[in-house]
């Protein structure tokens, strides 16, 4: 699987057994997964890192969360996106499932693990498709970028292109999240450098 | 950032161990105008030999580990001033170090390579180093300062300027940004031929800039605002 069809998954293991985090963190770090691991031992720290780090994944077990379900349902609150799992021990009450969006067992072996945490990645994508189209700009874009470039302001844009200015916003959310550049003279080097405008109109006299 | 094994900082570490396991604890200690040579010391001896309390090495040597800040952690007021100095020395690190050696790279680069693009990312990178310049200016000016007086306040109504912490995350925002957008432009798009040392050495530093950047902006928004909100309140009771 190609790196660009998978944008890199942020997972945080809730768990308080070192044997538990460093087998797990191993696992992934050795499967397919483009991932980064991050620990967290305590509530306090888990909420710390879930609001530093672009997390999408939470690995945790019953047991962390035991008379402490409100906990969960205020981490999804705060954190729409993010999934959680729930590592199964072999003493976990049916009830605690709903809990999770998915799980598996501790005594599962590296592949069904990461198989089911490929799953809940893939019906993730579903919602950030675009991010991993990356760098395909649409022709409108590429008239959005080259109006934007020019110094036109989203109110110019709109008029020349005819289209609404909410439109406008939209395609400069998207051109922004293909190439991953956000300031105005950013985007100029990347239009010059794709070769969607010529260089020569944006360099003043005195610094050809 | 870049680092996998995290040490959580405890006091009775040893220096030079946490600094095998985390380089980046030398720029920790410059900043806090630590010398190098540690010897043996633990964690807690170093500190009582500096005067800084535990509590706060510790939390800022765990923000260069890749910890987070605990939540409800106090700082007393004698941590907080040394806070301020501790920003102040990153500062200077920003100034008279990190942004001059990369611009430094990026005028070499620009003169090994016809590249017209070159020309522009050092406008580009000319044009965010006076927004940096801006900002530390103003966090020097307005924002120490003004915790400066709050700190060394005795109780009583205040004079001081308004202040808001939102003007801090903004500027922080858009320094984080237009860094990333310089990476992503030198990763995927400019091209150059060869020349990899340079751009090597280019890309070490942007990253140790950006790590620096990142502590700094977690110290200010996990340590001294909140700190900062809670004496303002005690204030003004």
């Amino acid at each position: 699987m190609s790196k660009n069809y998978r944008p890199s998954l942020q997972i945080v293991v809730y768990e308080t057994s070192q044997i538990i985090f460093e087998g797990l963190q191993t696992i992934l770090y050795q499967s397919e997964l483009d991932c980064r691991v991050y620990h967290a031992d305590t509530l306090d720290h888990l909420k710390v890192t879930l609001e530093n780090k672009p997390v999408n994944i939470l690995i945790t077990s019953y047991m962390m969360f035991l008379n402490l379900e409100k906990e969960i349902k205020k981490i999804r609150r705060s954190h729409p996106l993010l999934s959680i799992v729930g590592i199964d021990a072999g003493f976990i009450q049916k009830q605690s499932f709903q809990l999770f969006d998915t799980t598996f067992a501790l005594y599962d072996s590296s592949e069904q693990i990461i198989h089911s945490l490929i799953k809940l990645d893939e019906k993730n994508q579903c919602l950030s498709s675009k991010k991993s189209e990356e760098d395909n700009l649409t022709d409108r874009e590429i008239e959005v970028l080259t109006c934007l470039v020019n110094g036109q302001t989203n109110k110019e844009i709109a008029d020349f292109l005819n289209i609404s200015i909410h439109t406008v916003i939209s395609h400069r959310k998207n051109i922004t999240l293909k190439t991953g550049i956000r300031s105005q003279s950013g985007l100029t080097i990347y239009a010059i450098s794709k070769k969607i405008i010529e260089i020569d109109d944006f360099l003043p006299d005195n610094l050809t | 950032m870049f680092h996998t094994v995290k040490t959580s900082v405890k006091p009775y570490m040893k220096l030079s161990d946490l600094i095998d396991d985390n380089p980046l604890l030398l720029l920790m200690l410059q900043h806090f105008n630590i010398d190098f040579r540690v010897i043996d010391l633990t964690v807690s001896q170093l500190c009582l030999e500096y005067k800084i309390s535990d509590n706060l090495f510790i939390s800022i040597a765990n923000l260069y580990n890749g910890f987070g800040t605990k939540e409800n952690e106090t700082f007393s007021k004698t941590d907080l001033l040394q806070v301020i100095d501790f920003l102040e020395n990153t500062h200077v690190y920003y100034r008279s170090d990190k942004y001059p050696q990369i611009r430094n790279y990026i005028t070499q680069l620009q003169q090994n390579h016809p590249a017209k693009e070159l020309k522009l990312i050092e406008k580009f990178f000319d044009e965010y180093f006076n927004e940096v310049i801006e900002h530390l200016d103003y966090e020097d000016k307005v924002a120490f300062p003004y915790f400066i007086t709050l700190l060394k306040k005795q109780k009583g109504k205040s004079d001081y300027v308004p202040y808001s912490s939102n003007d801090y995350n903004d500027h922080h925002t858009d320094i984080e940004l237009k860094l990333q957008d310089l990476k992503n432009l030198l990763l995927k798009y400019v091209k150059i031929d060869g020349d990899l040392d340079l751009r090597r050495r280019l890309f070490f530093a942007l990253y140790e800039l950006e790590f620096d950047l990142y502590i700094h902006s977690q110290i200010e928004e996990t340590i001294l605002i909140p700190s900062g909100i809670c004496i303002e309140n005690e204030q003004e009771l």
